[in-house]
This record gives C-alpha cells, sequence and structure tokens, in this order.
C-alpha cells in the first residue's frame, strides 16, 4: 500500500497540469457547498443576534407570539406567577434612520442606521437589569420629552448631555432632551433610547399597550427555572412566548429557501466534478494502457492497479476537499462582507462571520473526497482488467454501432421514452422523475450516437474548414473512441443542461416579475421607508399625514400600507392592510388565484384575506381556507379569498387585509408605505413641491417619483439575475476541463498517426484543425443534447418553483438556448487550443518513431 | 530439465471465414540455460508464441507448461505470481514506468512480491551496475538513451531471478552498437548466470548469439539450427545467413 500510494504520488507530479485541473473540479464544488453553507447561517445568525443578546440580560423575556403589542396591565399578571422576583414593561420599537440622519454628510458611512426606542417605568426597569449612568440622571415616571442614551450613540448622533436629541416619530419629528448618559453600547443589537413609558405610547402612537416583558426568577436552579417559565405560559395563555420575536421573521422562510436552492447548486457542481474526475481517469488509463499493461506483465496483480487508480483519487479528492474548504471560506467572508452594507441598510442586521459547524466540515470532506473515490471506482475495476496483451496491442479500426447498441443503449431509450410520457402527464413527481430519466438516458444512447452525429457536424465542419479531409479526420477519431467521446461529450451536456435550465428559470422570473413590478409601482410618486423588505423595522406616520398629502393641490390619490406581523398555523406571516379602491388606483396585486374585484369586495365587506404564493405553499393555504390569525387579543378567523403578490412583497411570507381589519384586530393604523398620483394634466414638479413641504417634519419617509424608483428596482433586479447566471457559467467551467482533458489525450495517443500526416504534407495549420475539428464536434454533441435535457429540466423547475409559491410562468428560453449554443462552442474551441497547438509543434521524425 | 514445452500449441484469432491462425500446432522444448532465437517474417506468430509462453494471453488449443507447470491450470492471480517470478520480460519499447528511476524500474517486481523496498533497490543497484549502469541509477527513463533504457528492461527482468527471459525485438529500436552490446548482455546472462532465453528477433546478427534458432512461417516451425562457430562469427558481423 506504501509503494502504492508513492507510485500514485509520482504519476500526480508527473502531470501537474492535469492533475491541477482535475483536482480543481473538486475545489469548485466543495467551495460552493461550504461557502453557501456557512453564509446563510451566519446572515440568519445576525438576523436573531440582537434578541439573543437582549434575552441574555434578564431570565426570561415575554412577549407576544407574533411581536405584536398587548395591554400593560398583563404585567400584574406575570408578577403574580409564583418564581417571578421582579418584572418590567416596556414598549419597544426599532426606528430605522434614514440615510445621513445624524451626521448629514453622504461620504461618511454612517454609524447608527437605527435605533430602538424603549419606553418602560424607572424603578421596575432598574428591578431587572442595572443601568448606570454616568452622566445626569435616569428616566424618571411622567418625564416629558426626555430620554437617556448610551455614549456611543450620543458621539454618533454628536449631541450632549442637556442637548436635544432629534428622532422621526408617527407624528413628526421631535426633540428629547438628553437627562443621561449610560456607558458605550458593546452588545450586538441596536442602540436605545430609553423613555418614560408613557412617553414612547405616545411618540409611538400606542397607547395604553406594552410589546415586552422582562422577567427575573428567585432561582438559579436549570429545573426550577423551567418550572416557572411553564408557570408563566399557563398563566398567560398560548399568544405570548417568552423569547423575542425579531422584526422581519417573515423573511427567514425566505432565506431558509435560499439556502436550500444554493445547497442543490452545490451539490450538482460537486456532482459534475465527480463526473469530470471519472472522465479525467477514463482519458489517464486509456494514456496509462501500457504502463499498466507492463505492471501487469511484471507482476502487479488486479488488486494492485485498482488500488493505484483509486489512490490518486483520494490524493485527489483530499486535497481538492482541503482547498475547497480553505477557499469557501474566503468566498464566504467575501460575498459577507458584500452584504454587510445593504443588510445593515435595510435588514438592520450587523452580518459576522461565516458559520461554521463540525457537521458541516465533516459532510464537506465526506461529499468531496466521497464522490472522488466514487468517481474511480469504475475506471479502477476498468484499469484491473487491462490485459498485458491489450496494452501491448494499438487500438485500430472503425467499432460498429451493432456492438455500441447494447443493453446500456436500449436502456437509455426507454429512459428517454419513460420521460415523455411523463413530461404529458403533468404531475410533478413523475416530471421530476423524467427530468432524471430523460438525462441519464441521454448520457446512455450517448456512445452509439456518436458516430452518425459526428458525420452529420463534419459536413457542417467540412464548410467552415473548406477542405473535406480535416472534418473526415476528426470524424474518424471520435469514432474511433465513441466510449470516450461520449462521456466528455455528456459533460459538455451537463454544463449545458445546467445553462439552459437556469435560463428557463430566469426568463420565466424576469417575465413575471416585470410584469409585477410594472404593475406595483406604477404610481407618479412614493414615500418610501428606510427598508421595504422588513416594514416592521420602519417607523411609520400616523393617519394624519396621508389627510396631509391628499390636500396637497394636484393630488388625485394616496394609497397607504399598514403593517401588523402575526402567524399562520406556526408561519411568521407580515400582514399589510391596503384600502382596496385607492390602492387599486395606484398599485395592484397580480392574481394567480381567485378574482381579483371580489377578492377586494371580501376584504373590505368582512374578514377576507389575500394570501401571496410563498405563503400559500409554506403553510398549505388554498382559495376559501378558513384560517386562524394570531392577533393581540386573541386568535381571529379570515377566509382566503385569493392567492397574490405584488413586487415588494412576492419574496416573504405576506398577507392583505383591508385596513379597517388591520385596526380592528391588530390596533394598527400607522402607514408605513405611500404611493401617489397626481391629477391628469397636473405640474408634477409643482405636486413634488408640495409633498416635500408637507413630509419635511416625517424625515423617516423619502419622497421617489414612481419612474425613479421603478428604474431602481429594475437595476437590482437585473443585478442579481445577472449573477445568477455568471454563476451558472462557473458551474460550466468544469466541463471544459474535461474536453481539455480528452482532446489532450487523443493527440497523444496519435502521435504517430500525427506525424505520418505531417509527413505526406499536412500543414502545421491542418493539423490543428484536426483537433479544433474534435473539439468542436464534441461541444455540438454536447450542446444539442445539453439543450434538450436542459429544456426538459427548465420546465421541471418551473413548474417546481410555481409549486413553491413563486409567481411565474414558462417561458421558453430563447435567448438562453442561443447563449448556450454559443457558449458550448466557444468552450469547445477554447478546450481545443492546448491540444491543438501541440499536435502541431509535434516533431515529426519523433512522432513517426511513438507507438 | 526443461524450463518451457509447449505440445500442440495453437492461437486462432477470429471466427469462421475470417479466422487467422497465428500460431498452428507448435511443439518446442526450451532446456535450462538454453539461449533459443526465433525468427521469421512479419506475422509468421513470432510474438504471439512469447505471449503464450508468458501466460500473456491464453492459447485457443494445445498446452504450455512452464517450470513444469501447465499455464492453462492456473487462474490469473496465480498466473501474476508466475510472471513476477519466472519470467522475466524485455520488451521492444522499454516500457518503463516513466515516473520512476532507473534504480525503481528495475526493482519492481521485488517491490511487487512484496520484498522492503530497500532490500529490493540494493538488488537492482546490482544488476544495474553489472549492466554498466551505475552513474544512472536517479535517471528517469526520459533522461536515458535507448540502449540505457534497455538495460534497465533487462535488470527488471532479471532482477527476481527468474529461470526464463523472455526478449520481444528487444533490439528493435537501437542502433547497431547498441544492440550488439544489449545481444552480447543477453548472451552473458546465460553464460555466467545460466538463465534460459527466448529471443524473437528478425535480426540475423542478434539472433546469431543464440545457441538455437527456430525459424517460424505463417504460424509453424519450419526450420531449426545450430550454429557453428564459425557461422556464428559471420552472422555478428553482417554476413547474410543461408538457410538450411
Amino acid at each position: 500500500m506504501n509503494y502504492t500510494f508513492r507510485l500514485a504520488l509520482r504519476y500526480l507530479a508527473g502531470r501537474k497540469l492535469r492533475t491541477f485541473l482535475t483536482t480543481l473540479a473538486i475545489v469548485f464544488g466543495v467551495l460552493l457547498i461550504f461557502g453557501m453553507n456557512t453564509l446563510i447561517p451566519a446572515f440568519v445568525s445576525s438576523f436573531q443576534a440582537s434578541a439573543m443578546a437582549i434575552a441574555s440580560e434578564v431570565d426570561a423575556t415575554i412577549s407576544s407570539k407574533t411581536g405584536e403589542s398587548f395591554p400593560a396591565a398583563t404585567l400584574d399578571r406575570v408578577l403574580a406567577v409564583d418564581g417571578v422576583r421582579a418584572a418590567s414593561a416596556s414598549l419597544e420599537r426599532p426606528i430605522n434612520l434614514p440615510q445621513d440622519y445624524f451626521d448629514k454628510d453622504p461620504q461618511t458611512p454612517d454609524r447608527v442606521t437605527a435605533v430602538t426606542l424603549v419606553g418602560a417605568e424607572p424603578d421596575s426597569l432598574r428591578s431587572v437589569s442595572p443601568y448606570l449612568v454616568t452622566e445626569g440622571r435616569f428616566i424618571e415616571s411622567g418625564d416629558k420629552d426626555a430620554a437617556v442614551i448610551t455614549e456611543s450613540l450620543a458621539e454618533a448622533a454628536g449631541v450632549g448631555l442637556g442637548q436635544a436629541l432629534t428622532l422621526p416619530t408617527t407624528s413628526g419629528e421631535v426633540n428629547l432632551a438628553v437627562v443621561g448618559i449610560l456607558p458605550q453600547r458593546l452588545m450586538p443589537g441596536n442602540e436605545e433610547v430609553l423613555v418614560s413609558l408613557s412617553e414612547a405610547q405616545q411618540l409611538l402612537g400606542m397607547p395604553g399597550v406594552i410589546n415586552t416583558i422582562d422577567a427575573n426568577f428567585d432561582s438559579v436552579d436549570k429545573a426550577r427555572r423551567a418550572e416557572i417559565e411553564a408557570n408563566i405560559k399557563s398563566a398567560l395563555g398560548s399568544s405570548y412566548t417568552i423569547g423575542v420575536l425579531q422584526p422581519g421573521a417573515e423573511i427567514l422562510t425566505n432565506i431558509k429557501t435560499g439556502q436550500l436552492i444554493l445547497t442543490l447548486l452545490g451539490s450538482l457542481g460537486l456532482l459534475m466534478g465527480g463526473f469530470i474526475i471519472f472522465n479525467t481517469f477514463r482519458t489517464v488509463i486509456a494514456e496509462r494502457r501500457r504502463d499498466i499493461g507492463m505492471l501487469r506483465a511484471v507482476g502487479a496483480s488486479r488488486r494492485m492497479v485498482a488500488s493505484l487508480i483509486l489512490m490518486e483519487g483520494l490524493v485527489q479528492g483530499v486535497l481538492g476537499t482541503a482547498a475547497g474548504l480553505l477557499l469557501g471560506y474566503v468566498f464566504a467572508r467575501l460575498v459577507l462582507a458584500l452584504i454587510a452594507p445593504i443588510g445593515q441598510q435595510y435588514l438592520n442586521v450587523r452580518v459576522g462571520s461565516p458559520s461554521i459547524t463540525p457537521g458541516l466540515v465533516l459532510i464537506s470532506i465526506g461529499m468531496g473526497v466521497g464522490i472522488t473515490v466514487l468517481a474511480g471506482l469504475l475506471p479502477a475495476r476498468s484499469a484491473s482488467r487491462i490485459t498485458p496483451m491489450e496494452a501491448l496491442r494499438p487500438s485500430v479500426g472503425a467499432v460498429s454501432i451493432q456492438q455500441l447498441a447494447g443493453f446500456g443503449f436500449w436502456s437509455g431509450v426507454a429512459m428517454i421514452a419513460v420521460a415523455l410520457i411523463a413530461l404529458l402527464s403533468g404531475s410533478s413527481a413523475l416530471l421530476a422523475l423524467g427530468a432524471i430519466l430523460f438525462t441519464i438516458g441521454l448520457i446512455l444512447v450517448t456512445p452509439a450516437l456518436v458516430s452518425p452525429i459526428a458525420r452529420l457536424f463534419g459536413g457542417l465542419l467540412a464548410l467552415v474548414f473548406a477542405r473535406r479531409g480535416t472534418a473526415q479526420l476528426a470524424e474518424g477519431n471520435l469514432s474511433r473512441q465513441p466510449g470516450r467521446a461520449a462521456i466528455t461529450a455528456s459533460t459538455t451536456m451537463i454544463a449545458l443542461a445546467v445553462l439552459v435550465m437556469a435560463s428557463s428559470i430566469l426568463s420565466s422570473l424576469a417575465i413575471s416579475f416585470n410584469t409585477m413590478l410594472q404593475k406595483s409601482l406604477s404610481s407618479d410618486f412614493l414615500l418610501v421607508p428606510p427598508s421595504v423588505i422588513t416594514w416592521g423595522t420602519n417607523l411609520g406616520a400616523d393617519p394624519g399625514l396621508a389627510d396631509q398629502l391628499r390636500a396637497v393641490d394636484g393630488v388625485e390619490v394616496v394609497s397607504t400600507l399598514r403593517f401588523a406581523s402575526t402567524q399562520i398555523d406556526g408561519v411568521a406571516v407580515g400582514l399589510l392592510g391596503i384600502e382596496p379602491e385607492a390602492y387599486t388606483q395606484t398599485s395592484g396585486l397580480t392574481f394567480s388565484a381567485g378574482d381579483p374585484q371580489s377578492a377586494y369586495q371580501a376584504m373590505e365587506s368582512g374578514r377576507g384575506l389575500v394570501v401571496n404564493g410563498i405563503l400559500g405553499s409554506t403553510a398549505g393555504l388554498a382559495l376559501g381556507d378558513q384560517v386562524t390569525l394570531l392577533t393581540p387579543t386573541g386568535e381571529v378567523q379570515y377566509t382566503i379569498v385569493g392567492i397574490a403578490s405584488d413586487f415588494l412583497n412576492a419574496k416573504t411570507t405576506t398577507g392583505y387585509i383591508s385596513q379597517a381589519n388591520i385596526e380592528k384586530d391588530f390596533d394598527r393604523n400607522e402607514d408605513v408605505f405611500f404611493q401617489i398620483n397626481a391629477q391628469g394634466g397636473a405640474d408634477l414638479a409643482a405636486v413634488e413641491a408640495g409633498l416635500k413641504q408637507v413630509i419635511r417634519p416625517y424625515p423617516q419617509f423619502k419622497l421617489v417619483s414612481g419612474a425613479e424608483f421603478l428604474e431602481q428596482n429594475s437595476g437590482l433586479f437585473d443585478a442579481a439575475f445577472a449573477g445568477m447566471y455568471a454563476m451558472m457559467v462557473f458551474l460550466a467551467i468544469p466541463s471544459l476541463i474535461a474536453m481539455l482533458n480528452t482532446l489532450a489525450i487523443g493527440v497523444l495517443e496519435r502521435r504517430r498517426e500525427i506525424g505520418v500526416l505531417r509527413a505526406v504534407g499536412a500543414t502545421r495549420r491542418q493539423v490543428s484543425a484536426v483537433v479544433l475539428g474534435e473539439a468542436l464536434i464534441l461541444a455540438a454533441i454536447g450542446v444539442a443534447f445539453g439543450l434538450l435535457s436542459g429544456l426538459y429540466l427548465g420546465f421541471l423547475a418551473t413548474s417546481a418553483l410555481e409549486g413553491l409559491g413563486f409567481p411565474l410562468e414558462y417561458t421558453f428560453p430563447a435567448s438562453g438556448v442561443i447563449a448556450g449554443i454559443a457558449v458550448g462552442l466557444i468552450f469547445g474551441a477554447l478546450a481545443a487550443l492546448i491540444p491543438a497547438r501541440h499536435a502541431a509543434r509535434l516533431d515529426i521524425v519523433k512522432a513517426l518513431a511513438f507507438e | 530439465m526443461n524450463i518451457v514445452e509447449t505440445e500442440f500449441l495453437t492461437k486462432r484469432y477470429g471466427q469462421g471465414e475470417t479466422a487467422v491462425i497465428a500460431l498452428d500446432r507448435i511443439n518446442l522444448k526450451i532446456a535450462a540455460g538454453e539461449f533459443v532465437a526465433v525468427m521469421g517474417p512479419s506475422g509468421c506468430g513470432k510474438s504471439t508464441l512469447l505471449h503464450l509462453i508468458g501466460g500473456l494471453d491464453r492459447p485457443t488449443s494445445g498446452q504450455v507448461s512452464l517450470a513444469g507447470q501447465d499455464l492453462a491450470t492456473l487462474k490469473d492471480d496465480a498466473l501474476t505470481e508466475l510472471r513476477r517470478r519466472e519470467i522475466g520480460f524485455v520488451f521492444q519499447f522499454y516500457n518503463l514506468i516513466p515516473v520512476l528511476t532507473a534504480l525503481e524500474n528495475a526493482a519492481l517486481p521485488l517491490v511487487l512480491d512484496g520484498v522492503k523496498t530497500e532490500e529490493a533497490q540494493a538488488k537492482a543497484k546490482t544488476w544495474l551496475e553489472r549492466l554498466d549502469l551505475s552513474d544512472r541509477l536517479d535517471h528517469r527513463p526520459d533522461q536515458l538513451s535507448g540502449g540505457q533504457q534497455q538495460r534497465v528492461a533487462i535488470a527488471r527482468a532479471l532482477i527476481s531471478d527468474p529461470a526464463l527471459i523472455l526478449a520481444d525485438e528487444p533490439t528493435g529500436n537501437l542502433d547497431s552498437r547498441a544492440a550488439d552490446e544489449l545481444a552480447g548482455s543477453l548472451r552473458q546472462i546465460v553464460d555466467e548466470w545460466n538463465r534460459a532465453i527466448l529471443l524473437v528477433t528478425h535480426d540475423p546478427r542478434i539472433s546469431a548469439y543464440a545457441d538455437r534458432i527456430i525459424f517460424l512461417k505463417d504460424g509453424t516451425i519450419v526450420d531449426e539450427t545450430r550454429l557453428s562457430e564459425q557461422e556464428r562469427s559471420a552472422a555478428r558481423s553482417g554476413e547474410i545467413l543461408e538457410v538450411r
């Protein structure tokens, strides 16, 4: 074994470039799997970090399951529970601040982009948490327009003791006198602005309510604490939870779906890597037929030969996996660094380092090394079966189609037939099976079809090269080794299938989302809060602002959105309150089930609920279903009257009800988003000026024109899609490596033939053309089959995404098909460059002597 | 004692009308320490005979015995072991492992047999020194001349003290001087170390080093001769041999 290992290392070192390129395929796959799976959990854990930090200061933090407010009297019920030593009630709201709110300097990055307004009774607050003021005093009960802040916030806001801190509120900006300074905040989470409870209730327009109770227990014993928690839950009922619900929890579903998709991509990348390894081993064995035959002749056992191949695979797998883990970590760090500002700005999340677990490392190692060794199994077996005699004879002659059209070929035909039936069935499960069978079937039939397809494309090539001879030679070379040609073409096929599948999904998504975009953001003006992704972190405005906006000269209609959090069957839901009449004039939902007119009527006349596709599929909801919504005062029944989405909320679990119901059931009348249409013929500049005047005391909103907002969102959308396309092309790179390997081996094996060609008068250019011709034929085969497979997979994937709730319709990816053909042929040509050059430069005499 | 005995040894390729009979009922005996050359035109079955005797291929009918063992009764593992211990191969195209040094290539059969690497390489070194390659031990095949590579192959063939050396056109790729040197080395193997050699060649000068020359044509032995010292000397100097 020791000797086999050393020999394996020698062979790997003897072909450094090939070893590097093959190992690269594994590196890609592991990088994607490991990198992606450290990325998303880091995001999710950062998302929940601030809540954990707050909760860790006290024994228990009690909130409503939905995160909404509840009556202040709930505190008394908690205090009455046996084992609760102290408890404090507070009303807390994160307030996203507009950009450059404190420093007014666009050149300097904002240190503070959000604060949490905390209103509490000072004595009970200090009974559960230590607040040591370093300057001034702590808040006092009944304080008006006064606040206590940390040193770090004071520094960022440029205020000191006795000076005014300006904050946006629902009724406009207020100035709060800084009466006390606390030490610097060291924990993750927002800076806090402490005010009295009554002050907070007034500033937030939420009289008589709280949303958090912190409690400390009288015991440190684990079992006793669990008992006290159970007592609290029993006293308060099922509407409450111990733990803080982070605003924006509704996007966690979306993030987890994203993680699943990225993991699938990584697995696909790794599978392709394994296929590349398999292909490379096959060609390596072809190259080393003589060596292997000689080894067998001098007494190496079959087992030793197989071990040699497996050992090479193992070494490459270990090296590739190690490099993939390292690069995956670096990749994740880079991506997190890139998206950190976005997370901070839009989600109010400070993203940390990639999240690595021992389990993930083990799984990545298992997959990376495992796939490589698996990929080497068949080639190792094949190598061990090489007899000494085979190594002494060159391979000559054409292989008959009859030989090739054996069990494998007919199995492939059968699989394709089954797949086509599945396609017609329309069933999702059958479609998925059909996609796998279709792809495998194509791979199995390829060897038998190499020759006829090569002849077909050879004819086309002859037109390009203008001399029949070179195309004929290229055809013949491939027909002589149909198995090897098929494997290389299959690798190209898989890469192309991935590209075309991605193109199908992205084209369908693009058209569907574009339609929604145009409909959702078609108003003349918008008032946009800092985050349009997590509505709960935004501070809105009381209904007075909307009234003022309606009164502006030239304004025809003002439509607003109101926000509340709820749960349906344990799924976190963002609820948006709309006024259907105004809403449909400035925006609108794109319905995939239910009639819009009836749905809006049902919302206005009763408890009608429209859910978006993501929510529908996550919670398993259908038109007409009765659902229970969790509200601050209990459970309320709603009826699903439609399944529809708008552009801004299509990716998060969102429901839509009337504003009357959101006020009645959730006590919410705060407007968080405005869309405004001007009257026909009005001077838009004048209207804009009027609107700006009105919103001056409301810095939490930014006035943008509809055209500008539309363009911004289109741009973001296009950028995201470009990124996804880039990733797909990235996945196709391993196929380039596979093709390069095959062509290089082909040149090596036919050295003597190339020498003869040159001796009888072929120019270097013509020799290069033969190699190039082979590459293009291989690429053409791969492209043709890849397109077929990709179209099938694309149809399947689009249907599956539709089932998951994404609003889209299948669109034929015409541009993707053209791009796929171009990419496939260009890859073919690129892969031929080095081998073609090598073939052209062979020394004629040496080549003739080679056998 | 005979190292090799064949009885009605036959090898046929293909079936029916397109069948080709490469060897047709060959009866051959090679004694221990005997140097036998096989000659004949292209396609007469010389290499096929060598491959069958070496256990590299299976006959269609007939029998091959090596050191008393009927090769047909051996399974692949046993045949492999036999090749490792009882036979040394010298091919026309050297067939050295390109990533191993001369020393490592020569030591290969012993290492494959489980002998410790140091011990195997010590023995390999001895043989390489005997073949005038003491200053090339750490050279890889691409750093050696054709003649040197072939001598490494000979050292590899001898290292496990085999009873029989099978050489298939070993001088085919060498210039005349190197070829003479190589043939001389083979002669030395027989004279000094008492190995049997079966050499396939179409070069009469090289066959002149043998004790006995067998002539094949169309798969059958058509003649067999032993050269006198005078004839041997004439053949080595390039004079054409007359086939009796």
